[in-house]
């Protein structure tokens, strides 16, 4: 080994040895010359760095860690100054000068210094989470005295009594199915019988004597800490997730989405709510969303190795439109003036009622809404977001179908929604898609050779693209000067990716050797134009409410974005396009899908189903409608990032310094 | 008892815009023509007197148009076979300048061939219109724009979906562009971004804030004309263009105008009904901002200027 040579002053040396650090591989040492990029030295030392943005500079995926010797960095940008001081350096924009030694982080590592990203928050059960202080259905052993001659009672008051005395339950009820099972399950178990029990009415009522039902009986002593199934359910206008709880441990044990059955009836509400007022189209609509519903049961049991059977609650978020459908109640009012929903606070059901296909006497909970355009999808968000509970004024974003939007704190609450559209969920665009395996959910364009690179979720072969991935692709393509503010592709760029598609002007993201079905992957005209209105809808829906309320958004301390688009959401990008206001990006936080975390809450502590029937009663709901301003906050919205540009500072100051280079965009 | 006048004092005024080019600036034209430059609400002569008042620019076709009322077609007689002609006769009309349409029909070579007639037929400043189909438009303005280099013509319309072509013609052979968006604030000024974006100055565009004929949306078309200019004074320079107003094009589609049977005694006679149509239509539009009005028949011509003049304190 020879001496350690750092980079001698004035006159310098042609040659240097650079050594990288990997974590838990052996160090790789190589010699290069001078002024070699650290991408290449590393390139030359077998070691690939990721470089999301090709090398341009712009993502900061590709730092290191210069830990001896040193680097010329010709551009530090994503590097605050104590990283440099730490010695951290992009490889895709460092040279070398002199011999190093320079250790490459985990990429996660990487990404979690970065400021620009959010990705959802890890799903944890609630702080202090306990099934038997918390948890309205209970599993109880019970045992009985078996009957004799002597003792002649009937097996149901046998029930009742043991269950009272072991159990201090006074007044157990039971449907007829359980009757009719009981008899077996009490011989079969010898006398000693697990139940399940819904203490809903004990718990919310200091009265004595509140019913219990009995949901099911079953032969044996069951392990007191094996799962008991409940589900967290949220029906989007576009994607219904579930997710399927263990309320003992209160853990999620399985998550699963798919898009609505319902969307071959219309992508809107107010085209589902026309479709369902005709002839057979409630019942078609009902089934529709059940179908949906039970297969992604069905998923989820297999995934958890359980039975349908096994699951006994269920708590169900979504918007008011898709809760009439699912009860089968008719919605027509919610679409016609004075705009009225059928009931806001359904009350409890069993499963059978409503025809989900898993234990028919599980008890299911539809949660609260505010409105006809405010549902239970946004007061389930709003427990799940804590905004109900904050002191600074904040402003949560629900990036869906239908764009709701809520203002406020702990003192006041302001609430308004505006149809966005499905675009963000991947829905009703060319090559859209959910955010699972294959989606591109990231996309960075090179600004000379407007070659795209993608992450795809899994790093798989892309199958299409998801609502992160959009709206990168959108900030991307907007910055590089593949659109105009307007959104129009730019056919004379020279490149093969832009060109003229069946559906008019389109840009390939993927050729078909490149993908997963040997297809192009492409976004048209028609896709931009969709997503430039969901952006427009959603920037004015909250714009038009802050001026409402007579506040500032540059004031607003927090915002926090819910939506089921994808786990990850970079907030440059989507300033960049104009959907998020351009505030420092550490205000935002990115929540994921709320509507099924509030529904996960309420499913599991009783206390908090109550929170958001307050929360209910406390939103004050604003109608965009009522006058012009929403219209013309959205046709100035109806441009990249929007027409006056003075709401954007950041993005003016980043498409003024594009590389040198560029064409002129004419 | 002296009574004081309030007076609105305005952060921002309207670009000023100038169409034609005489030899000493490298064209052709006897005479040009500046709009623009206001720093107060039309004909607020008393806040601050308007620089240019509204001129009037009368529309001619490169081919006859059959679709025309035959009360146009009575007065401009054989004229219309002819743009040299057509373009000699509404100079004598008293129009400030010309706009000329180019039809469907047109090839390069014809929208050429009618532009250097007109140019040649009339000193006037010149506005091209091309036939308002994106792939024609292109195919004809690059034409036109080219074989009028120098004469610092308008070349029309820019539209949100098919403005690169336009612009970039202008550009490499500066002339104006006229930029049309459909009734809307937002949208006006979009566009002028988009536009001012590739490199044309915006001492080089002209707005067209597209109107309707008296009893057909002028209103509408009104108030957006209004609140462009209200924007422009309080300083948004996106919307601080001239702007440009078919008159001619909407009054004389409105029934109004173009019938003479079949319609109520009681409306009266049939030309001096229509002329008015259009004279009114551009009467309010200039009191809501418009600076070169587009209109069709030459009395409607005589009357607006007649009454621009009055507007205008000695």
């Amino acid at each position: 080994m020879t001496a350690f040579n750092p980079a001698p002053l004035g006159i310098q040396a042609l040659e240097h040895t650079v050594t990288f650090r990997h974590q838990d591989q052996p160090d790789i040492s190589v010699t290069v010359s001078t002024n070699t990029l650290v991408s290449e030295a590393a390139r030359q030392a077998g070691i690939e760095i990721n470089q999301p943005c090709g090398g341009q500079g712009r993502c900061g995926r590709c730092a290191v860690q210069v830990t001896l010797g040193s680097v010329r960095r010709r551009s530090t940008i994503r590097l605050q100054p104590e990283d440099i001081e730490q010695g951290y350096a992009l490889a895709c924009q460092s040279v070398i000068e002199g011999d190093a030694v320079i250790f490459i982080p985990p990429q996660e590592k990487i990404e979690r210094r970065l400021t620009t990203d959010r990705t959802a928050a890890e799903v944890t059960v609630p702080a202090g989470y306990e099934y038997e202080r918390q948890q309205t259905i209970r599993r109880l052993h019970v045992q009985l005295n078996p009957p004799s001659m002597d003792d002649q009672t009937d097996d149901w008051s046998r029930l009742q009594t043991a269950v009272r005395l072991q159990h201090k339950i006074e007044n157990l009820q039971a449907s007829l199915p359980v009757l009719q099972k009981m008899g077996e399950a009490l011989r079969a178990g010898d006398w000693q019988v697990t139940i399940i029990v819904d203490l809903s009415n004990v718990l919310q009522s200091l009265e004595g004597q509140q019913p219990v039902r009995l949901l099911d009986i079953q032969p044996g002593l069951r392990d007191e800490y094996s799962p008991l199934w409940g589900l967290a359910i949220d029906i989007g206008t576009t994607t219904v997730t579930v997710w399927m709880v263990d309320l003992v441990s209160g853990q999620v044990r399985a998550q699963a989405a798919e898009y609505n059955g319902q969307i071959a009836r219309g992508e809107d509400v107010v085209s589902r709510i026309i479709f369902a007022s005709k002839d057979s189209g409630r019942e078609e609509m009902r089934h529709r969303v059940l179908e949906t519903i039970n297969t992604l049961v069905e998923s989820l049991c297999k995934r958890t190795q359980s039975q349908p059977e096994e699951i006994v609650k269920a708590a169900i978020a979504g918007n008011s439109t898709m809760m009439h459908l699912l009860l089968g109640i008719p919605a027509a009012s919610i679409r016609l003036s004075p705009f009225i929903t059928a009931i806001n606070q359904p009350p409890p059901f069993t499963a059978r009622e409503i025809g989900l296909a898993i234990n028919p006497e599980a008890r299911i909970d539809c949660l609260p809404g505010v409105a006809s355009y405010v549902g239970a999808d946004i007061t389930a968000g709003v427990l799940a977001s804590g905004l109900d509970d904050a002191e600074a004024i904040t402003l949560f974003l629900d990036v869906g179908t239908n764009g709701e939007t809520v203002l406020g704190n702990r003192d006041w609450l302001v609430t308004c929604a505006c149809s966005a559209g499905p675009a963000f969920e991947g829905a009703g665009m060319q090559h859209g898609m959910r955010a699972t395996l294959g989606a591109i959910e990231e996309v960075w364009i090179n600004h000379e050779t407007y070659e795209p690179r993608c992450r795809v979720i899994g790093n798989v072969k892309p199958k299409g693209i998801c609502g992160s991935g959009l709206i990168s692709l959108l900030a991307e393509m907007f910055i590089s000067g593949l659109l105009d503010k307007s959104g129009n592709i730019n056919l004379s760029l020279p490149t093969k990716r832009v060109r003229q598609g069946e559906h008019g002007p389109e840009y390939v993201i993927a050729w078909g050797e490149e993908s997963e079905s040997g297809q192009d992957i492409v976004i048209t005209h028609v896709d931009i134009d969709n997503l430039l209105r969901a952006k427009a809808a959603i920037y004015a829906g909250f714009t038009v409410l802050a001026e409402q309320v007579g506040f500032n958004l540059a004031e607003v301390e927090k915002i926090l974005i819910g939506g089921s688009f994808g786990k990850y959401i970079n907030v440059e990008k989507a300033i960049q396009i104009g959907l998020l206001p351009d505030v420092p990006w550490e205000r935002f936080v990115f929540l994921g899908n709320t509507a099924v975390r509030g529904a996960y809450y309420a499913l599991l502590d009783w206390q908090a189903l109550e929170r958001i029937e307050k929360i209910a009663r406390r939103m004050t709901y604003i109608e965009l409608s009522a006058d012009n301003a929403f219209y013309e906050a959205f046709t100035s919205a109806l441009f990249l990032p929007h027409t006056d540009m003075s709401k954007f500072p950041s993005v003016e100051a980043a498409i003024s310094v594009k590389p040198e280079g560029l064409p002129p965009s004419a | 008892m002296p009574i004081e006048i309030p007076k609105d004092k305005w952060p921002g005024s309207v670009q000023t815009v100038t169409l034609g080019a005489t030899a000493a600036e490298g064209g052709t034209r006897t005479k040009t023509v500046t709009v623009g430059g206001q720093t107060s609400m039309p004909f607020m002569h008393f806040e601050a007197p308007a620089p240019h008042p509204p001129v009037v620019a009368i529309e001619i076709k490169s081919k006859r148009p059959e679709d025309w009322s035959p009360l146009l077609a009575e007065t401009w007689g054989e004229a219309m076979d002819a743009p040299a002609k057509w373009a000699a006769k509404a100079q004598e009309a008293g129009a400030d300048l010309l706009v000329l349409a180019l039809t469907l029909n047109d090839t390069p070579e014809s929208a050429v061939a009618a532009t250097k007639a007109v140019l040649s037929a009339s000193g006037l400043p010149l506005i091209v219109f091309g036939p308002g189909q994106v792939e024609k438009d292109n195919e004809l303005l690059v034409a036109v724009a080219e074989a009028a280099k120098g004469e610092k013509i308008g070349l029309g319309i820019c539209e949100d979906k098919n403005y690169r072509t336009i612009v970039a013609t202008a550009l490499a052979n500066g002339h104006v562009v006229t930029a049309r968006a459909p009734m809307d604030v937002n949208l006006s000024k979009q566009l002028n971004i988009l536009i001012t974006d590739m490199g044309l100055p915006l001492d080089r565009i002209l707005m067209d804030p597209t109107t309707g004929a008296l009893g057909y949306g002028m209103e509408y078309g009104y108030s957006v004309m209004e609140r462009l200019r209200l924007a422009a004074l309080q300083g948004d320079r996106m919307t601080q263009l001239p702007m440009i107003v078919t008159v001619g094009f909407e009054a004389w589609k409105a029934k109004e105008a173009k019938v003479g049977e079949g319609v109520p005694a009681a409306w009266g006679d049939w030309k001096r009904r229509a002329i008015h149509w259009e004279t009114i239509t551009a009467m309010a539009l200039i009191e809501s901002g418009a600076d070169i009005l587009v209109l069709r028949h030459p009395e409607s011509v005589a009357l607006i200027k007649a009454a621009i003049a009055e507007l205008i304190p000695a």
